[in-house]
């Protein structure tokens, strides 16, 4: 199951590793950074040990939707790695790495999301994959050019 | 991210995993086509093709219309456009957290930074 990564997020933040760790753990900024913009309310339940659970619940217009997950790996504050759940993701348990790297005055933050269904087929099937979606383009194009609804 | 339905992702995903079924895509890809047209194309049996066709099928990928005797074969991309649409929606999503993460630590600053001036 050593797929390659499945995607990657970077971002560099003028914060100490420590403080970026914390706000993962933190179910008060938790609740603030971790909503998308439609979300009315957050709850967030976080057993923050490993073997524990946590339940990040975003009230949207459309519902609730909930995301769960177990954390794997606590290493204040170089690496954090959970299980993700959530109606996104599939039935399957997907695995977060969240990496904290030190640069000058500030943190790099690498996120990994592996295990999620379709990027495992993107990985073990690149050539053939990256061929459907240049064919579907194309595909798309020509019903558009055609006026096909 | 509104509500995503993985309702048969995975019939998608299995459906282009296989390198005959990708060949089947892609010979639709370019026009309608008859079974026996598709099957006339790969050096394996038309019983193993009419096999490869129906698991296309059951992922909503393929189409098929009966004309008399011709069974008609039309491609519907739109499932796997959805797959592939699917990490997307996750790079999104991961990349805005980040960046609400960062909003928060600066809001975070500035209000412990005011303080301290005090």
């Amino acid at each position: 199951m050593n797929a390659a990564p499945a995607l990657t997020v970077r971002r560099e933040i003028a914060a100490s590793a420590e403080e970026l760790f914390d706000a993962w753990l933190d179910p008060a900024s938790l609740a603030v950074w971790m909503r998308p913009g439609d979300t009315q309310r957050t709850d967030i339940q976080v057993d923050a040990r490993v073997g524990g659970a946590f339940e990040i619940v975003m009230h949207t217009p459309k519902g609730a939707v909930s995301h769960t997950g177990t954390y794997r790996e606590i290493s204040r504050p170089h690496r954090l790695v959970f299980t993700w759940n959530s109606p996104y993701a599939g039935q399957t348990d997907s695995l977060v790495t969240v990496e904290f790297h030190p640069r000058r005055g500030a943190t790099e933050i690498v996120l990994t999301h592996e295990g999620l269904p379709s990027a495992e087929m993107v990985a073990a099937h690149r050539g053939g994959w990256s061929d459907i979606l240049v064919l579907i383009g194309k595909v798309h194009e020509k019903e558009r050019a055609a006026g096909v609804a | 991210m509104g509500e995503y339905r993985n309702t048969g992702l995975d019939a998608v995903l299995g459906a282009v995993a296989d390198s005959t079924r990708r060949a089947i895509i892609a010979r639709l890809a370019a026009s309608d086509a008859r079974v026996t047209e598709i099957a006339a194309g790969f050096p394996i049996s038309l019983n193993s093709v009419s096999k490869h066709i129906r698991m296309l099928e059951r992922a909503g990928l393929v189409e098929r219309e009966v004309i008399g005797r011709d069974h008609y074969l039309s491609l519907n991309a739109k499932p796997l456009a959805e797959a592939a649409d699917w990490i997307d929606e996750y790079r999104r999503f991961w990349t805005g957290k980040l960046a609400a993460l960062e909003d928060f630590i600066k809001h975070k600053h500035q209000t412990t930074g005011k303080r301290k001036k005090r």
